[in-house]
Parts: structure tokens; C-alpha cells; sequence
């Protein structure tokens, strides 16, 4: 298995694709920081905790790993890649977690550029910044939703594939769905995975919807596990019984 | 037991009977090609083989495993499927790379092979710069990145020009005469005729012929072989003598059911010279159009 979780690292590493998510993940990252701290005239720690959450960076953790592994069909390149380890569940597994492993990377980076200028910008103003009990708050929730984002996306390519609809479909969701669920189904919305259950363990939204009543950080976390047993689950039996013709 | 044995393997797609207890066996050492016109089963039949499609029915295996329960595949066998492809935005280096670390093979393979396929000056291009006949070596580079004892090359010489089917040939032979046991299927007969030691002819999804090329080519009834001497008379004494029927043609003989082997020791023990000897063919269209009823896909 480490033999495969490091071959789908170096995959990673070895494409663009990986370096255009982090580089935009952190450009956003660092404008919406810059923004808040340049025009902002109060700074609670609710305010600055809402700055450093992940905001669309978890979204597009979310669909660099949709984009890793259905870009496996969209490449062609299932075939080869299951050539090399036959055993898909485990491929599919190794995938997962090195999408969980990248998400949290990428989670982490742009946390530590957020705080890291966020908190210049802070001292230069003579406002008092984050302490550094609340920065690790900050950062285990946001490690946390990119490491669990990651690990989705790989199991919803895997069962759907085809990456443009899987792409627009989970824009739709978020987007449209979960927002409508919060306002007519606020008990169910809560276990939505897109962006109910990934804000509620951040729990300081900037951008996005968060319901009223959202789960507790560790049941969100469970409940995200929950989503990617599920897909994996579904994805994994898809993917075994399918013939690469 | 044969580095690769397929048993009465069949697989259906639907209503379609791709692959129809399908039986054969490859030999290491040598060059199999496995033959057949488009859509005679031939691509289904190597992905069976390969764990990448779920026979129906039947066997497929290496040394008695199936490709996904061997442990580090890539060491055992190298494949090369049709469709090769890779990320267009990886360079060479790193597609092997990828591959060496998956089947844990040390890093210095990676030169190696990228050397052994002529791609060492480009690896560090990306793939998606290449051309068809680059893809090809990369695809070759990979399947003998774990240098295996079995490689299964799927109409490798597709898009290739002629020095690159020439190099494929060549590569191909050296492989079989390291040891190796290659299958390479082809709908290229030319190609086959050059390359291969032995064949299997599938049409329709059944085999319709196993065996040494030469006689596979001569037709059902074995070896052919057309013999000529100065002492004619004399050989077709010493062939009738030694139990082979002979024919009259033109200034040569025909002795069907013999090798040129077996006909050259007759004519060494009589102490006859010969002027010529060679196996007499049916042409390989003609045979293979015999054997495949005209071979057009299902």
C-alpha cells in the first residue's frame, strides 16, 4: 500500500494541475486576507477566525481530487494505472488517502499564509491578531476539512467519472441544493457533505451557508466519514466489476 | 507449466460472444503472434489475460496465477495495450517514475529502459509533445520497466513508420532470444510473418490455428517443403525410401507432411547435393484468409 500511496503522490506532483490548485488556492486565499485586513474597521476574533477558514479552498480540494480520479477515464488512463495495481480497491484506497494527505497539505499552506499575513497586516494596524491557541484552533479544523474534502473528491470521481458533469454537478449542489436545503430542510441540511458538514467543523464562515443548528465539529467529522465510506463504497464496487475494454 | 496458458476462456458482452473457449499456450523463448482481422477477439482476449476484463468463462494465467494475484506484476509480465495512454501533461521520466515507484522497482530502471527505447535525449518533454511512434517506446519502456519474463505487445507496430516497425522487430527478437516468452497480437500479417516463431489464428472469437508459423502457413496438412537437385531422380528414391510422399514440380520436388530439416537429412544421408531447399507456403494472406473464412469483424 505505501508503494501506491507514494506512486499517486508523485502523480500529483509530477502535473500541473496540483500546482494551479495550490497557487490558486492561496492567490484567493491571500486576497480575501489582504481585503479583510486593509478595509475592515473591526477586527473580532469571530472576524478574523471567519478570514482564516478555509473558505473556497476547501471547494477546491474537493474538486482536486474529483479532478484525480476521474481524470484517470478522462486521460485514459485507468487501464494503465490498474496494469501497474490490480488489486482496485487498493488503488482506489491509495487514492484516496493521498488526496486526504495532498487536501491537508494544501489546507495547511494556505492556513499558515492566511494567519501569516493576515497577522502582519493586523500588527501593522495595531489590532491584536489570533493567539496562538486560536491559530491551532483554526488549523486542525482546517487540516481537517481539506484532508476529509480530498478524500471525497476521489470518491465521487471514482463512481461518476466523468469530470465535467461530476464537476458541475457538485458546484450545483453546493450551490443551489445545500443552500435550499438549509432554508426548507434545516434538519437534513445539516448532514449535507459539501458545505454543511465540512463549515460546521470549521464553524467560522466567511463565504458559503453553515445552518442554524449545525453538528457539533466531531460529529461533522464523523458524519464526512460517513460520505466518503460511501462513495468509496460505491466507487470501489463500480470499479471492480467494470471491464476496461 | 507455460508462462502463459489460456483455457477454454470465452467472454461475452451482451448478446456478443467475443472470446469463444478460447485454449492456447505461449512458450518462453519465443515470439508468438497472435492473429486474427479487427474485432476477431484478440484486443478481449490480452485484457482477459491482463485482469482487465472478467472472462466469462475459463482461465487465463501466468505460471498458474492470475495477472491480479501476482505480486509485483510488473516483475512478471510487460504489457503494451493498443491504446496506450498517458497524462498529456507528465513528462516521460516522471510516467516511468510513477510506474517504478507502483511496482517498486529501484529508479535506476527508469534510465535503463528510457535508453534501451532510444527516449533518454526527450524524457523530459511532455508526453503530450510526442509523437505516435514515441508513445509507443514510452509504452515499451514501461512494460520492461520490471523486467519481465512474459511481454504481451498489443498491435505494437500501429502508427509506427518503418524504422520504427523495423526497431520493433528487432526489439521484439531480442526479447524472445533473452528468454522472454512474447505474445504479440497483430492484424498485420507482413508484420507476424517476420517476427514471430509461432502463431494462433483466432477468427470470430475461436481459435482456428495454433503453432509454428511454418506450419500454421503450410495448411492443415503440415509442412510443406520444396526441394530441388541436380539428382532429382535420385532424392525422390531416397525421400519415397524414408517413408515421405513426393511430387513432381517443374524441376523440384514437393514432399508435404516434411520439414526442410527432416528432407535435408534424407538428402545428407544419400549424400545427394541440393540446389535449393525451402519451406513451401501458402502465402500468409492466403492462409490467413483460409483460416479466418475472410476475417471480417462481428
Amino acid at each position: 500500500m505505501s508503494a501506491l500511496l507514494r506512486a499517486e503522490l508523485l502523480k500529483l506532483r509530477t502535473t500541473r494541475t496540483f500546482i494551479a490548485f495550490v497557487a490558486a488556492s492561496v492567490a484567493i486565499a491571500l486576497l480575501i486576507t489582504l481585503l479583510f485586513g486593509l478595509l475592515a474597521t473591526k477586527f473580532t476574533e469571530h472576524d478574523i477566525k471567519s478570514v482564516f477558514a478555509l473558505n473556497f479552498t476547501s471547494l477546491f480540494i474537493l474538486l482536486l481530487g474529483v479532478m484525480g480520479m476521474s481524470g484517470e477515464w478522462r486521460h485514459r488512463t485507468i487501464t494503465g494505472t490498474v496494469l501497474a495495481a490490480p488489486d482496485r480497491l487498493r488503488l482506489l484506497g491509495a487514492k484516496l488517502l493521498s488526496y486526504a494527505a495532498a487536501g491537508a497539505l494544501l489546507a495547511l499552506g494556505v492556513t499558515l499564509a492566511m494567519v501569516a499575513v493576515g497577522s502582519i497586516i493586523l500588527s501593522l494596524r495595531g489590532e491584536t491578531t489570533l493567539g496562538a491557541q486560536a491559530i491551532i484552533d483554526v488549523l486542525w479544523r482546517n487540516v481537517a476539512v481539506g484532508a476529509l474534502l480530498g478524500a471525497l473528491g476521489v470518491g465521487i470521481g471514482g463512481l461518476l467519472r466523468n469530470q465535467v458533469p461530476a464537476i458541475v454537478g457538485i458546484l450545483i449542489f453546493a450551490f443551489a441544493v445545500e443552500p435550499v436545503l438549509i432554508a426548507f430542510a434545516p434538519g437534513v441540511a445539516r448532514f449535507a457533505p459539501i458545505q454543511s458538514a465540512p463549515n460546521a467543523i470549521v464553524r467560522y464562515v466567511l463565504f458559503g451557508v453553515l445552518p442554524d443548528n449545525p453538528l457539533a465539529p466531531g460529529i461533522a467529522v464523523l458524519v464526512l466519514l460517513g460520505w466518503i465510506a460511501l462513495f468509496f463504497a460505491a466507487a470501489g464496487a463500480r470499479l471492480k466489476k467494470f471491464d476496461l475494454v | 507449466m507455460a508462462p502463459v496458458e489460456v483455457r477454454d476462456l470465452s467472454k461475452r458482452f451482451g448478446s456478443v460472444n467475443a472470446v469463444s473457449n478460447l485454449s492456447f499456450d505461449i512458450a518462453p523463448g519465443r515470439v508468438t503472434g497472435f492473429l486474427g482481422p479487427n474485432g476477431a477477439g484478440k484486443s478481449t482476449t490480452l485484457r482477459a489475460l491482463l485482469g482487465l476484463v472478467r472472462p466469462t468463462a475459463g482461465t487465463a494465467t501466468f505460471d498458474g496465477n492470475r495477472y491480479e494475484d501476482l505480486e509485483r506484476p510488473s516483475t512478471r509480465v510487460g504489457a503494451v495495450l493498443e491504446d496506450a495512454a498517458f497524462h498529456p501533461g507528465r513528462s516521460a521520466r516522471n510516467h516511468l517514475r510513477v510506474l517504478a515507484v507502483t511496482g517498486e522497482h529501484p529508479r535506476e530502471r527508469v534510465e535503463i529502459v528510457l535508453e534501451e527505447v532510444g527516449l533518454t535525449a526527450a524524457a523530459d518533454r511532455r508526453v503530450k509533445g510526442y509523437s505516435m511512434g514515441m508513445r509507443q517506446r514510452l509504452a515499451i519502456a514501461g512494460a520492461l520497466l520490471g523486467d519481465p519474463q512474459v511481454l504481451i505487445l498489443d498491435e505494437p507496430t500501429n502508427g509506427l513508420d518503418p524504422p520504427g516497425i523495423a526497431w520493433m522487430r528487432t526489439l521484439v527478437r531480442r526479447q524472445a532470444d533473452a528468454g522472454r516468452a512474447v505474445l504479440i497480437s497483430s492484424h498485420l500479417l507482413a508484420e507476424v510473418a517476420q517476427s514471430v516463431d509461432d502463431v494462433v489464428v483466432i477468427s470470430r472469437g475461436e481459435l482456428r490455428a495454433r503453432g509454428p508459423l511454418e506450419q500454421v502457413l503450410g495448411g492443415d496438412g503440415g509442412p510443406v517443403t520444396e526441394v530441388r537437385s541436380k539428382d532429382r531422380e535420385r532424392l525422390a528414391g531416397a525421400l519415397q525410401a524414408a517413408g515421405h510422399a513426393v511430387q513432381k514440380d517443374g524441376d523440384a520436388l514437393i514432399v508435404p507432411g516434411a520439414t526442410p530439416e527432416q528432407v535435408g537429412v534424407v538428402a545428407g544421408d544419400a549424400g545427394i547435393y541440393l540446389t535449393g531447399l525451402a519451406p513451401r507456403s501458402r502465402s500468409l494472406e492466403q492462409a490467413f484468409f483460409q483460416l479466418t473464412g475472410g476475417g471480417e469483424a462481428r
